[in-house]
This record gives structure tokens, sequence and C-alpha cells, in this order.
């Protein structure tokens, strides 16, 4: 008896294949969590000359074009609060206001603890804490997250230290030098916010990052090394609407991105902030869900990602970005 | 006639000679009285805005503000120093070269300010500078004797002293040099 090969048809073959790489993509979408996400308005800088933030929107007197009729803008510092499953994590910390840091110019003010409640959550909830970069406006706020570990880049660290001991005076000047620092390799980074830092890394709840990291599946720490400062990196969420890539100071400006502009120079190769916008571009396939920390649009709907927000504590905003499927709202 | 030419060769080199002297001196006079000017702008322009200090009290914010530059910098590399000791090589010796020229520093600075001719109006203020560089001082000696016999705890005390002197070191900063930290 003659044995029949089985044949099959390229367009079946086809077919399974198709089938195959459905189920797989979906076991492994299944894997990846999907992450909840809200933005708080830690405080707001007011009346910042457009110019210092974005060199490209100076405002020039008398001038019709939009992009250089507006004299100054208030910027938000903002925080991402990003919950995967039963992880708390938050991108960036503000800073925290005392009796003596008022930060004349600075409103809107409140505990990052009690920011949070509003959203439902305890400060000792959070589990991971990323920071863009350490500057005193960023990176503030450590020491009330107790349970948190910190992840930094090993870079921004080694980038502060090398500059503190640079022999000339002009380059190692901070913000107590005379005439102050500006853009200068180790400014903006405040004593008290180092040693939250050093506070995380004595008590064991800091990780060094050497560059790319996943810190849970689908949320990816990335490098954007001088895009703001030497260490700056930007953190990737896979939510409902598709993945976030949150910025810090790489990020400053949403407007910047959108339209290629530079925000924000400070220890920063301009080339690199670029490079970290079309990072955005590349992640999350437009500039849509980049989520700025500094854009004067923040909260509205000139910045659609952040426009389901409602005001909070001290006249602070938030914004509720996006749910996980079954995660209940937090807006009032 | 070469008597002549001499003499009046001597005479154009005496005349150069002379219209230079009198264009060196001419841009010396103007820089110095343009240059403290300039200066003066420039340091208006950059320096943080200043607080509505008296005459006195503005002299003490200047003469510590000597101190309070090199003061920050040092408490930033204190920090720093132990970051690294814990996350690069735990090299205690390498950990003690960085903190004894701090300890120096911050036991100076705590007896240099608090010899300062200080205004009554500032008394509080200096006192509280005082304290910040004697906590200070106080870590570092900590950090040091952790490098010698390796008592950890020793670490956590000098973190809470540094950050209490980081404090007080704010509090005298909101009163004479507000407006040192800007959005970053």
């Amino acid at each position: 008896m003659r044995k029949r090969a089985l044949r099959i048809r390229p367009t079946a073959w086809t077919a399974v294949i198709a089938a195959l790489a459905c189920l797989f993509g979906a076991a492994a979408q299944a894997q990846q969590p999907i992450c909840s996400a809200w933005l708080i308005e830690s405080s707001r800088f007011m009346n910042v000359p457009f110019g210092s933030f974005m060199p490209d929107r100076a405002f020039v007197p008398g001038s019709t074009k939009p992009e250089s009729n507006i004299p100054t803008v208030d910027l938000p510092v903002n925080i991402g609060v990003i919950k995967c499953g039963s992880e708390l994590i938050l991108y960036d910390t503000g800073w925290k206001q005392q009796d003596y840091l008022k930060m004349t110019g600075s409103e809107h003010w409140a505990p990052l603890p009690d920011q949070l409640k509003v959203l439902g959550f305890n400060a000792a909830d959070v589990t991971k804490v990323v920071i863009g970069h350490a500057h005193w406006d960023h990176a503030g706020q450590l020491s009330d997250l107790p349970n948190a570990v910190l992840y930094v880049q090993r870079e921004e660290l080694k980038s502060i230290e090398w500059a503190l001991n640079y022999p000339e005076p002009h380059i190692r000047a901070v913000n107590s030098d005379p005439g102050g620092c500006n853009r200068t390799p180790a400014c903006g980074y405040m004593p008290l916010t180092i040693e939250e830092v050093y506070g995380k890394v004595l008590k064991g709840k800091a990780v060094i990052v050497d560059g790319e990291t996943e810190i849970l599946p689908g949320v990816r720490i990335h490098p954007a090394f001088r895009a703001h400062t030497a260490g700056s990196q930007l953190l990737e969420v896979p939510t409902s609407i598709g993945k976030l890539v949150f910025g810090s100071d790489a990020f400053s400006s949403y407007e910047g991105i959108r339209d290629w502009m530079t925000a924000n120079v400070q220890q920063t190769d301009t080339v690199q902030q670029f490079l970290a916008y079309e990072k955005c571009y590349k992640i999350t396939g437009g500039y849509s869900n980049c989520v700025a920390a500094h854009e004067p649009l923040s909260y509205t709907d000139k910045y659609p990602l952040t426009k389901n927000s409602w005001v909070a504590l001290n006249g602070g905003r938030m914004a509720e970005i996006a749910l996980a499927p079954g995660e209940k709202s937090r807006k009032p | 006639m070469p008597g002549g030419r001499s003499l009046l060769l001597a005479g154009v080199v005496v005349a150069l000679a002379a219209i230079t002297g009198a264009a060196l001196l001419h841009e010396a006079r103007s820089r110095s009285v343009v240059q403290p000017a300039a200066q003066a702008i420039t340091t208006r322009a950059e320096k943080p805005q200043p607080p509505a200090l008296t005459a006195d009290e503005e002299r003490y914010a200047t003469a510590l503000w000597a101190v309070h530059r090199d003061a920050t910098r040092f408490a930033v590399a204190m920090s720093f120093a132990g970051i690294t000791y814990q996350t690069e090589d735990r090299d205690a010796r390498a950990l003690a070269r960085k903190i004894e020229p701090l300890a120096k520093f911050f036991h100076d600075a705590e007896m240099q300010v608090r010899v300062m001719s200080t205004p009554p109006s500032l008394s509080r203020t200096q006192g509280q500078y005082v304290d910040a560089m004697a906590l200070f001082a106080n870590a570092a000696a900590e950090m040091l004797k952790f490098t010698e016999d390796g008592d950890s705890q020793r670490l956590g005390d000098a973190h809470r002293m540094d950050v209490r002197a980081s404090e007080d070191m704010l509090r005298v900063g909101e009163v004479l040099w507000p407006g040192q930290y800007k959005p970053h």
C-alpha cells in the first residue's frame, strides 16, 4: 500500500504560523502587566521667563508670533504615580517645602504623603522610586517613602562627585558659590537632597543602575545621559492607552517634544535631549504619550494626556492618565 | 647725512614710544574706571536676590558667604564619600582619605564662624550656622571612627547629623541668601 505523503498547502502553513504567533504574543502580553498612571503636581514655579525655560520661546516685546509673545510661564513640578499590580512606583518625588525652604516664587506645594492619600495610596506602600535625575526639585521627600527602593543611575552620582572635585572653581561651582551656578555640572544638587539619596543607600534601599534595566515586566528604565543631567533616565510603562514614557527633565516640555525644541537646559547636551525625545517617539509611536515634568500646559486640554485632571490639595492639580482593567478611578 | 638721518630715526622712535605709552596709559585708566562698574553689574545680576538687610547684616552675609560656598560643596562631598563607599569600593582607607580634609574644614569653619563679628539681629542665625558646622564636623569625625572600627552604626549617626546640619544651613540661607536654589 502506498503511503500518502501529508501535504499541507502554503496558505495553511501561513495560517498555522499566524495562529501560533497570536497565541504566544497574547501569552507574552498577558505576562506583562498593564499599569495605571496618574500625575501629581508637587508644586508650581510661578512667572518663570519663558525664554529661560525654552530658549526658542524667548519673549520678544511687541511680537505677535505665538512662539515669542508669551513673557512668562508657570511651571508645574510633576510626579508620576504608577501602579502595576501590587507595585506602586513613583517617578520623581518633587521637593519638600519647609519653614527653612520656601522657595520664593513657588506655590501650591503639598506634602507628597498627603497627595498620595488623595489618590487613595499610603506613602508606606510605595515600593519603588525612579528618579529621572537627582536635582533638588525632583529627588526630595525620599525619607517620607520608608519602604521604597530608589533607582538612580551610577552615571548621575559619579558625575556629581567628579564635578565637586574639579580643580577649576568655575566648573565645580555649586548654588552657594558667588554668582550661583546655573549650568555647572554640580549645580542644583542641594546637600539635603543628596543626603536623602545617601539615606536610601545606607538603608540598603537603593539600586544603582547602569544604563537600561527592567524593574518589572515591561517597566523599563532607559538611560538618557546628558539629556538634562549626566545620568538622566526615562521610564517606560505599559498602560491601557499604550506605552508611556516618563522623562523628568529630559522631557521638561511636551511642546518641546512635539515641536522639537530644547527645554530646561541645565547640564544638558541638546543633541542628547533630542535623542531622548526620539526614544519616546520610537517607544510610544509619537509624542502624545511622553510625560513631561514641567510642561506649562499640563492638566489642560492642550496637553491631552493630562487633561483628565482636577484640583487637589492647596490648589495643586492631579491627572488620571490611564487605568488598568479593573482599576478604579481615583478622580473625585 | 648719516648724523641727521640717525637723529630723525631716533626722533621717530621716541615719538612712537610716546604715543604707545600714552595709549597704554589711557587704556589702563579706562579699564580702572570701567572695571568696577562692570563687575558690580555682573555681581548684581548673578547673585541671588539680596534680602532686605541692613548694611551691617549685608557685611555679615558677605563674610559668611565665604565659608558657606565651600561648606555647601563639602557637605555634598561628604554624602558622596559615603555613597561611593557603599556602592563602589567598600574601601575604608579611601573613605578616610576623603573625609579627613572635610573634617578639618568643618572644624575650622565652626571656629571661624563662632568668632565672626555678628550684628545682634543675626545672633540666632549665626548660632544656627555654628551648630551646622559643628554637626558636620562631628559627622565627619564619626565617619572617620567608622573607618577605624567598622561600626556601621556610626555611619547612620553621622548621616542623621548631616541632615540636621543641612537643615540648619538652609534655615540660615533662607534669611541671608534666599533664592540660592532655582527651578532645575
